[in-house]
């Protein structure tokens, strides 16, 4: 489980979340609103540590990683938090240069060493899961957005997360791209897959929320 | 008829009537070329008073100025483009240690010769070397395109090396690299005794000319400056140059003989007129060997640009600060120089210091290039490498991937594709870039184009090859980068 205890991050005199306290509970899907600028994407960076917090504490399972540490322990910590948790970006941030297939097996095979052939196989299995098994060979700049969020979704999933953070998995995407991407969401929340999820769309929120954040508040 | 013989007689005794082409009487000038760069004891620069120039020839050209009711005007034209100028009209005569060669005689005019020099050897000091037959199987330095070349060439067995600068012919004696010398005695009695481990070896041999050239359709000029020459050598006033120069030896009272007044019309003594005639094939075959040189060197010199301009992009972004620091330090030293003032430095500067390892003329060059373009290339990168998103590391980063693996599976082969255009721009600039190598004594395309032109006088038919050559070369690089460029762009279609 991951919790935030009196979290704050600055930009110049700007304080965002001004203390806030939150437990990410395992097995739910937490979804963060708010208006623009509100801080859903930093917060959401903050919980795997692409960004820096100024005040409180990021915990994860024995993991604490509070403000203000060195750089080289905040680095070690800040690692070990990426282990648990994996990201979709709100751009996809698909490597343009490999196959949707080598950008799924890319992390297991160079970071976790897995031997290829075993991650092959679970890369497409894990393309198979959000559909996307037919267009392994192809290369990103010939996928919709639909698509490439679905891939980038089963990328995040190659490394075994414990959490799956999502930044604005739908807000570029025409309805019917959308719909795919909340079915994948939608499974994996069934199967009581932990997930965060920022977005500005309350439709959204409702639909997906076991529990709402909302920064405006 | 008494009258008649006394009339005859006094003319006879009578400073000879030298009448110049009417062209240059009435201009009142005569433009002589020669080169002053490591031009001792012709004309050079004199160090005591660097405004003046000062040589044998400037007072010879003074003395010619008197005789010949003129004034001399000297241009400065490099040595090895004498003839070309001389016939492209940017000056009306050669005077500069011109020797008549086969090579030369097809091309321009020359008057009698105004010094008679021999060749001398030379070598390490303390050397038994004595003849030429002593340097069978080594490496002999002379000046490019001078007597001294030419006897080389005929001398069976022997390395030649060619400068463009008598002052450096003797530099590699005394570190080592060459064996020994041969220049015209005046040079070597000039330059040799400033090289310390240099010695004079054996006694100065053969007979050759020094004479001045002028264009082949003006007999006119020939014959004045002729009337001149004999004019000075009748006064005395050659003869008082050359003793001041020291420079004078019994061996000029041939100067005087009869022969020498037809003596260089026509053919050259000692030399078989055959030569004279421009060989395609063999011609080709220098020129294919000085296009492998070419490539060689450039192709070699980009690998270690490419090597070291990534290593100093990486250490330039990713280094710790003071390695950040040398790497902006070389960069900005290698590219706020000139190439040539680095080869020059890398070859013979570093040649001087005993301690280090002696570079070939082909290492300095490969080295020499490289290094520089590395300066360039670390600039590409760089750029290249910080034209990739920062989400792309920041992927990177969120599935756990360690730095170095961010650098070569996700941001190289993406700057790779960006750095492709300009680094191929850099290869390709490179690869012209190279003929510089030249003034380190290799001789690659440039320089046996440089070298056969001069020698023959082609400069149109031999140019067009020459650019034939290196377009063969590149088009095709471009065509192969293209082709790469495209290979890497099929996630882009």
């Amino acid at each position: 489980m991951i919790q935030v205890r009196g979290l704050e991050k600055r930009f110049g005199d700007r304080c965002l979340f001004a203390g806030l306290d939150l437990d990410f509970a395992v097995g739910r899907t937490t979804v963060i609103t708010g208006r623009s600028g509100a801080g859903k994407s930093t917060l959401l960076r903050i919980l795997n540590q692409l960004e820096r917090h100024d005040a409180g504490v990021v915990r994860s399972d024995g993991l604490e990683i509070p403000a203000g540490l060195p750089h080289g322990e905040w680095k070690r910590r800040a690692a070990r938090l990426r282990r648990r948790t994996g990201m979709v970006f709100q751009g996809y941030q698909l490597f343009p240069h490999l196959s949707v297939l080598a950008n799924v097996t890319l992390a297991p095979i160079r970071g976790k060493r897995v031997p290829a052939a075993d991650a092959r196989a679970q890369a497409l299995q894990l393309l198979e899961s959000v559909g996307m098994a037919a267009v392994a060979d192809r290369y990103p700049a010939r996928l919709s957005g639909g698509e490439s969020q679905r891939v980038a979704i089963a990328r995040a999933l190659a490394m075994e997360p414990e959490v799956l953070l999502l930044d604005e998995p739908t807000s570029a995407l025409d309805p019917a791209s959308a719909r795919d991407v909340v079915g994948v969401i939608q499974r994996l929340r069934a199967r009581g897959f932990t997930q965060v999820l920022v977005t500005h769309q309350h439709e959204l929120a409702q639909q997906l929320a076991d529990q709402l954040v909302d920064l405006d508040r | 008829m008494k009258c008649l013989v006394a009339m005859l007689a006094g003319a006879v005794l009578l400073p000879a009537q030298i009448e110049l082409p009417a062209r240059y009487r009435t201009a009142g000038v005569l433009r002589w070329a020669s080169d002053a760069e490591g031009g001792a004891p012709f004309v050079y620069v004199d160090p005591a008073d660097p405004q003046h120039e000062i040589g044998f020839e400037v007072e010879l050209a003074a003395e010619l100025a008197a005789v010949l009711g003129v004034r001399m005007v000297r241009t400065q034209t490099p040595w090895e483009h004498l003839v070309e100028g001389l016939n492209r009209g940017d000056f009306d005569l050669v005077m500069n240690g011109f020797e008549p060669t086969t090579d030369r005689l097809p091309q321009v005019r020359f008057t009698r010769p105004y010094y008679i020099f021999q060749q001398q050897l030379a070598a390490m000091a303390g050397s038994t070397t004595a003849t030429l037959a002593d340097c069978t199987g080594r490496r002999v330095g002379c000046l490019g395109g001078s007597a001294s070349n030419l006897v080389l060439k005929q001398q069976p067995g022997i390395e030649t090396v060619v400068y463009e600068d008598p002052s450096k012919i003797y530099v590699e004696i005394a570190d080592g690299r060459n064996f020994a010398a041969l220049a015209d005695l005046p040079i070597a009695m000039f330059y040799a005794p400033q090289h310390p481990g240099v010695q004079l070896a054996g006694p100065p041999f053969g007979e050759f000319f020094y004479a001045i050239a002028v264009r082949k359709d003006e007999p006119e000029l020939q014959r004045a400056l002729d009337a001149g020459i004999v004019q000075l050598l009748r006064d005395g006033a050659l003869e008082r140059v050359y003793r001041k120069w020291g420079m004078w030896s019994a061996v000029e009272d041939r100067l005087r003989e009869d022969r020498m007044a037809s003596l260089l019309q026509g053919t050259v003594p000692g030399e078989s007129a055959a030569a004279a005639t421009f060989a395609w094939r063999p011609s080709l075959e220098r020129m294919l060997a000085g296009a492998a040189v070419t490539a060689g060197i450039s192709v070699a010199a980009f690998l270690v640009a490419i090597v070291l301009g990534l290593l100093l992009a990486l250490t330039r972004l990713y280094g710790p600060r003071p390695l950040q620091w040398l790497a902006v330090a070389y960069i900005e030293t290698f590219r706020g120089t000139p190439v040539l003032v680095q080869l020059l430095f890398l070859y013979y500067g570093l040649g001087q210091i005993p301690s280090l390892p002696k570079l070939e003329a082909w290492q300095a060059g490969i080295l020499g290039l490289g290094l520089n373009y590395a300066a360039y290339e670390a600039e590409v990168y760089r750029g290249a490498i910080q034209g990739i998103p920062r989400g792309q590391v920041e992927a990177a980063l969120a599935l756990s991937l360690s730095g170095p693996l961010t650098l070569r599976f996700v941001v190289l082969p993406q700057a790779l594709r960006l750095a492709l255009p300009a680094s191929t721009n850099d290869f390709i600039a490179l690869f012209k870039d190279s003929s510089i190598v030249m003034v380190i004594t290799v001789v690659e395309l440039s320089k046996q184009y440089n070298m056969l032109a001069s020698a023959s006088g082609r400069h149109i038919a031999l140019g067009l090859v020459t650019c034939a050559l290196y377009l063969a070369m590149s088009l095709p690089l471009a065509f192969c980068a293209r082709r790469f460029e495209r290979a890497l762009e099929r996630d882009r279609r």
